[in-house]
């Protein structure tokens, strides 16, 4: 075991939420180690819908969740301004629909006094006829529908903006090490003992301990003693490579829920499911009839929705507070930051539920707690301060193109990640040709991930760079992907066979639940082209 | 606050809201919000559009045809009919040379109508 390194805080956990404090604590002046299992964002914020919302939804239960919400993701659409846009919806109201065009309607007007907050425009009513002029994949048995307006994210991206912030203000960040014990002084919770990546335990002082862990987070306070309760609720989302509709639409599912299609800059997210999950937190599974009982609600306002080729699916856990006897729709997306001091475990701090809309706010308050254990006096600057990439305005996209030899498709997408700093990412490389062409990727921002992105697998680069996001799922580009980052890591031949099979095999448990026709003409291709992977 | 004050102030909302609507009928703001958006799909293309993003990437259709301006045709189909909101400032990549595109469609293993497809990456990307 190596000697033990020493810090003012660790935070376990580099979701949205962990590399939120790391950033917030390290802006503060605090010295940080970040430690995360699997990679930034895998779990939790990778599977979100990708939006920054307020979620209207919590106006029937909560309204303060809303507000708050709101506010926050006020702040986020400032700080993260290359990496959202716009997401325009249309809530189309079917005859039988729980809730009728005006009570929808209603809802709409309520939620415009929080748009403001988030930068937000205000609802539109429509008639049917116009909403299918609009739309005109809608059923023609729409009474109307209103609109609403949200914010999308890559939430790969967010994550890994906070982790690259945090390490340029001092922090220590390291993605694939598990934190396998706590440190204990008696009373007094003085560290962690981590394993990183080549199977080595490393030890490291800190004077708090911060448990962001999401729904990991129970497991981890054992660790200290405490117990953490949540009610883990499991969502999925099929995948479509396309943008399939003009607007996001909102669809009832048969037990009453709301359901969303969500249009993202290139692709479409449908869900989400939410399931209250008993299972192994490291292995959640989709299945063929969560997969059915989404396209079932979509069929009633869509009906052309079984003709698109979903190219996979995703899947994560909420880490929502405990509750009982409500449903698993019911339940709020409050937050909690607990002090355990009390629990016989000092220095050890847990952020439990909340949402990714309200990450920063959450960060704040817990970096606050830390700040305040300490005695440590600094103001939370993460509401102003931009994000790497936000500094300055984008260069507009086809000039980048032209100035570095790509197609401004490319170029777009390239900024669409970096934002104001696309430029470092082509100019540290002169091999401009693309990779993934779906995405489209270039060879040096997948390089230039390896080498300065912790990147370490092929499954790191799809979160990070959007590597085979596309409709070819990857069978023209991830045998060549592995040669450019393996080129960059010192990966030996048999390394990077070895990572293109690791991926496959991932990529197909999220696509199996979801092939059909055209699919299986892809998954032949794919066949072919991967031979002996699976 | 508790749910029973979130569902009262929002039924006190849909009076208001009724009352509202009672009295006048606010003018049509489609314009506004396709203007403000993408362009919609028309009813022909909307009709298509599942046939249209149904590329599988395998590259046949670029040994049938050349490029369409600057970009191969595997990549019309699966990366340019992906991002429509910001087509209009990749356009400069699709002016130039013309491509086959009814042999490209004929090399097409899933069937993808190629013209269609060109067709309509032009016309959003006019923006």
């Amino acid at each position: 075991m190596s000697a033990p390194s020493a810090h003012d805080v660790c935070v376990i956990g580099g979701g949205v939420t962990g590399a939120g404090i790391a950033r917030d604590l390290s802006l503060r002046g605090l010295s940080v180690l970040l430690l995360e299992k699997g990679d930034w964002g895998a779990g939790t914020s990778g599977s979100s819908t990708w939006m920054i919302h307020g979620g209207p939804r919590y106006l029937e239960f909560d309204w303060d969740t809303t507000r708050r919400s709101c506010e926050d993701a006020g702040h986020i659409v400032t700080i993260a301004r290359h990496m959202v846009y716009r997401v325009a919806f249309l809530m189309p109201i079917l005859p039988h629909d729980r809730n009728n065009i005006e009570r929808m309607e209603t809802a709409m007007e309520v939620y415009d006094r929080f748009q403001p907050l988030k930068k937000s425009k205000p609802h539109v009513r429509l008639t049917a006829d116009e909403a299918r002029q609009a739309e005109p994949g809608l059923t023609a048995d729409l009474v109307g529908a209103v609109t609403l307006e949200e914010w999308g994210v890559d939430p790969h991206r967010l994550v890994y903006a906070n982790v690259q912030d945090a390490v340029a203000n001092g922090a220590r960040a390291l993605n694939h090490t598990r934190v396998t014990d706590l440190l204990r002084d008696g009373a007094n919770v003085i560290g962690v003992r981590y394993r990183s990546p080549d199977g080595s335990l490393s030890e490291s002082r800190a004077k708090v301990v911060v448990n962001a862990a999401g729904p990991w987070v129970p497991e981890v306070s054992r660790m200290a003693g405490a117990d953490v309760q949540l009610r883990p609720a499991k969502g999925i989302h099929l995948v479509y490579p396309h943008r399939i509709s003009n607007f996001g639409l909102s669809a009832e599912t048969v037990d009453g829920r709301d359901v969303l299609m969500v249009s993202h800059g290139g692709f479409t997210l449908l869900g989400t499911t939410d399931d209250d999950f008993y299972g192994d937190l490291d292995s959640v599974d989709v299945h063929e009839d969560e997969v059915d009982y989404l396209l079932q609600a979509f069929e009633r306002i869509f009906p052309a929705i079984r003709n698109y080729r979903p190219v996979r699916t995703t899947t994560g856990v909420r880490p929502t507070l405990f509750k009982w006897r409500r449903y698993e729709d019911e339940l709020s997306r409050r937050y909690q930051v607990i002090d355990h001091a009390t629990d016989g475990a000092q220095g050890f701090i847990t952020i439990a539920g909340g949402k990714l809309s309200m990450y920063r706010l959450m960060a704040e308050e817990t970096s606050d707690a830390v700040c305040l254990k300490l005695g440590h006096q600094a103001a939370c600057t993460t509401a102003v301060r931009p994000l790497p990439g936000s500094e300055s305005e984008l260069e507009p996209a086809a000039e980048l193109g032209q100035r570095f030899g790509i197609p401004a498709l490319a170029a777009i997408k390239l900024q669409s990640r970096h934002g104001s700093r696309a430029g470092d990412v082509l100019d540290q490389s002169d091999a401009g040709r693309i990779v993934c062409r779906c995405e489209p990727l270039t060879e040096s921002e997948l390089a230039y991930a390896a080498r300065h992105e912790q990147v370490r697998t092929l499954a790191d680069a799809f979160r990070r760079v959007g590597l085979a996001a596309g409709p070819c799922a990857g069978s023209a580009c991830v045998m060549r992907a592995a040669e450019i980052i393996g080129r960059q890591l010192g990966w030996s031949a048999s390394q990077r066979f070895d990572a293109v099979r690791e991926f496959v095999q991932g990529a197909w448990l999220g696509r199996a639940p979801v092939l059909g026709h055209s699919g299986w003409a892809q998954e032949e291709l794919a066949q072919g082209a991967l031979r002996g992977l699976r | 606050m508790s749910r029973a004050d979130s569902l009262a102030k929002l039924a006190l909302a849909y009076g208001v809201h009724l009352a509202r609507r009672g009295l006048t009928r606010p003018k049509s703001q489609l314009g506004t919000l396709v203007e403000t958006n993408i362009r919609p799909l028309t009813p022909v293309e909307r009709e298509l559009h599942p046939r249209l993003v149904g590329c599988i990437n395998c590259g046949l259709c670029a040994l049938a045809a050349g490029r369409l301006g600057k970009t191969r045709l595997p990549d019309l189909a699966s990366s340019y009919m992906r991002l429509y909101a910001r087509l209009a400032e990749a356009s400069s990549d699709l002016d130039g040379d013309e491509a086959d595109l009814e042999a490209a469609a004929a090399a097409c293993p899933v069937g993808l109508p190629l013209t269609e497809v060109a067709a309509l990456v032009r016309r959003l990307a006019a923006g």
